[in-house]
């Protein structure tokens, strides 16, 4: 058989190490892009490497949630999200978002870093008492990491779509913490994209408000202070 | 059966609603919504033997939930009226969009379903799941008037508040893993949890309670997640307004009083209680140090539910029964005193057609039901007595006198500036008429804005209501809350 080495686990596992680090590569392309299109071509790569994670996985395991993940994932992150902002950020004819709030990308990139070795001590701290095996705490380890890229990329960028793609990516943490910790019944999975789904609607939605940069929009535009308790 | 049926009125009110064409029939089948929910939540109370099964795994019906559930509905209720006429001033001054009036009342009733099927989840995956809901029903609420700086405000919202719950739910995986150690599969339903909480390790309950704090917490505005509530509060229409404060904020600290039962009965309690009073006092600190010099009636009401959320957290982190009692109370005390000072501010912000301090004159000869409603509600929010916030307030604190005189001390302290800023702004803004500084002359006079039908009456109603819980503790009541207490397993 030709595919014979796809039943050798060891084979996975390597493979699937490998993915951790394009995992971490499409992040560190998150936090430092600026335009969008190329933007949500990095997220749906991302994606499509946690549907490759959680298919090889599947062979290693068998667990048949996984492959429905996959599934799940795929039409959904793959397909359909990027496809919808897609066809939002041609109607607001922004292409590039170019301002950072507090970080540049290489301060990003660097505190990212800081993220990751955190992740990492935090939960070596707490699942020491647990016999994880070393595949799936590098996984969970990836999972956080991802998360609070992520949230450095809402953050740190000023435009909402791009916000919006970091919530996203924060969303993808999330989900690849769970395949290696824990599996959750399928039907939560089912739920939670549907309402990713929602919220990438409305924020998408209300974006076009904010983000468009034609005239009729221009005079509301300004910098977006999603931080500060301001006063006005 | 009562989830099911909760589900169909849900389901045909919106149908209703969509079908509708003119305002007043859509409020009408919105108010039908809310007075259906309420007698249901009634009817459960009364005529059936709560806590029972509901026959599905994922929802639970118990004593909690349902007095949440019932909140919940009376304040939706009160909206509901308010808004028929609040929601008409609205589209006549041109701020709301007719084409917007259908979506701003299905995103109401809908919210109002996913707020009642919030409480009712017994999987935490699944409350998880409506509580985000609600924060995405609920910007949309905020975004309806279309205003950048409203859009702005619900993206932050969305935002911090979404951002904050995916991390709760890296705290669920926890939970799921450490329940799976121990019976053998993994679990999320409360239920089951509660029964085993002993068994559960204390390290990993305490990381797992940590990471479902983030969430929750930036849910019912604790600091320092609480950056996106001022905001979202204020720029709100006031009839949304005082269903945030009333209700959603609730759903937090709903998460918050559920989880920390559960750690109630492990050795993580000390370290748990003492995280979640630090994280109470700072609320509080932040909170009316941003009070005392507002310049904005609304913000100045959306600080103070920062201020009670901080309060309500010293409340669970006592963690004594006498504590949960009280706090409980709390609950349903700031929710009816919140919605009332919302909805005077905006007849007054009719009126003035602004929040400002220095816009605002002649309140009691332009507006006295909005004027004293307001008056009043600020001595009830603020504690005195014979409002109930007083009692809930007083006992709180002395329950925390065994636990630390020093954080009663601060508390008092910090409740002192609240009250100092609520004085300062009722002193400057409700004295000044407009005679005295001369403006008349200069400016058109301002002609009183005709408050139209059903505006006065939630007002008067929640002012008659908490004036009779401030006096009279009813019976059923106290009853109601014990059995939570019991059920929460603290007796």
């Amino acid at each position: 058989m030709i595919f014979s080495f796809l039943a050798d686990p060891e084979f996975l596992e390597g493979i699937i190490r490998i993915l951790f680090v394009f995992v971490l590569i499409t992040a560190a392309f998150t936090l430092s892009t600026r335009n969008i299109a190329s933007l949500l071509t990095v997220y749906a790569v991302q994606s499509l490497l946690l549907v490759l994670i959680a298919s090889f996985l599947y062979m290693i395991e068998g667990n048949q949630t996984l492959l429905a993940i996959a599934a799940l994932t795929l039409v959904s992150k793959v397909l359909l999200i990027p496809l919808f902002i897609n066809l939002i950020g041609e109607k607001i004819k922004i292409s590039r978002d170019l301002k950072f709030n507090y970080l540049e990308p290489t301060a990003s990139l660097l505190v990212s870093i800081g993220l990751i070795l955190l992740a990492y001590v935090f939960l070596s701290g707490f699942f020491s008492e647990y016999i994880l095996g070393k595949l799936f705490f590098i996984g969970a380890v990836i999972g956080l990491s991802l998360t609070l890229m992520g949230m450095l990329v809402i953050f740190s960028r000023k435009k909402v779509i791009t916000k919006v793609i970091g919530y996203l990516t924060m969303e993808n943490g999330v989900l690849l913490f769970g395949i290696f910790v824990a599996d959750l019944p399928f039907i939560i999975e089912i739920l939670i994209v549907i309402d990713l789904m929602i919220l990438v609607l409305l924020t998408t939605i209300l974006a076009i408000g904010l983000d468009s940069t034609r005239e009729e929009y221009h005079q509301r535009l300004q910098t977006l202070k999603i931080w500060s308790g301001r006063e006005d | 059966m009562i989830i099911l049926s909760y589900l169909a009125v849900g389901a045909i009110v919106l149908a209703l609603i969509t079908l509708s064409k003119s305002h007043k029939t859509m409020n009408a089948f919105f108010i039908l919504h809310t007075l259906t929910f309420l007698a249901i939540g009634i009817y459960a109370l009364f005529t059936t033997t709560v806590p029972f099964e509901t026959g599905s795994e994922y929802f639970y019906v118990d004593h909690l939930s349902l007095y949440e559930v019932l909140i919940a509905a009376l304040l939706f209720f009160l909206a509901s009226v308010y808004a028929n006429g609040y929601v008409e001033s609205l589209m006549q001054a041109q701020e709301l969009h007719r084409n917007n009036l259908k979506i701003f009342y299905m995103d109401f009733s809908l919210l109002l379903t996913i707020v009642t099927l919030a409480f009712f989840s017994d999987n935490l995956a699944l409350f998880w799941i409506f509580a985000e809901l609600t924060t995405i029903f609920s910007a949309a609420l905020v975004a309806i008037l279309s205003a950048r700086e409203n859009i702005d405000a619900a993206i932050k919202y969305i935002f911090i508040a979404s951002g904050a719950m995916l991390f709760s739910f890296i705290g669920l995986i926890f939970l799921y893993t450490l329940s799976g150690e121990v019976l053998g599969s993994g679990t999320l339903n409360w239920t089951l949890l509660l029964e085993n909480a002993a068994l559960l390790s204390p390290k990993m309950l305490t990381a797992s309670f940590v990471f479902l704090f983030i969430g929750f917490a930036a849910k019912s505005g604790i600091f320092p997640f609480h950056t996106w509530l001022p905001d979202a509060h204020s720029k709100a229409p006031s009839a949304v307004s005082a269903i945030l404060s009333g209700v959603l904020l609730n759903i937090g600290m709903y998460g918050i009083l559920r989880m920390y039962a559960i750690v109630r009965q492990t050795q993580a309690e000390d370290m748990i209680s003492q995280f979640l009073l630090g994280f109470g006092l700072l609320t509080v600190a932040i909170a009316v140090l941003n009070m005392l010099l507002q310049k904005n009636l609304k913000m100045l009401i959306a600080f103070s539910s920062v201020e009670h959320m901080g309060i309500l957290l010293l409340g669970i982190g006592i963690g004594t029964p006498l504590a949960l009692f009280w706090a409980l109370f709390y609950i349903l005390a700031h929710s009816l005193t919140k919605a009332s000072l919302f909805f005077s501010a905006g007849i007054l912000h009719r009126q003035y057609e602004s929040n400002m301090i220095q816009d605002i004159r002649d309140v009691f000869s332009l507006q006295p039901i909005a004027g004293w409603g307001f008056v009043i509600g600020s001595f009830a929010i603020i504690g005195m007595p014979p409002f109930p916030i007083f009692s809930a307030k007083f006992f709180i604190l002395l329950e925390a006198f065994g636990f630390s005189k020093s954080l009663v001390f601060a508390v008092l302290l910090l409740l002192v500036i609240a009250s100092a800023a609520f004085a300062r702004f009722l002193i400057e803004a409700f004295t000044r008429s407009s005679k005295e500084t001369g403006t008349e002359s200069l400016e058109t006079p301002l002609l009183p804005y005709t408050v139209r039908s059903g505006m006065k009456f939630p007002i008067l109603s929640i002012l008659l209501m908490i004036l009779a819980l401030g006096v009279f503790f009813p019976e059923p009541l106290e009853n109601l809350l014990n059995v939570i207490v019991y059920e929460l397993g603290y007796l």
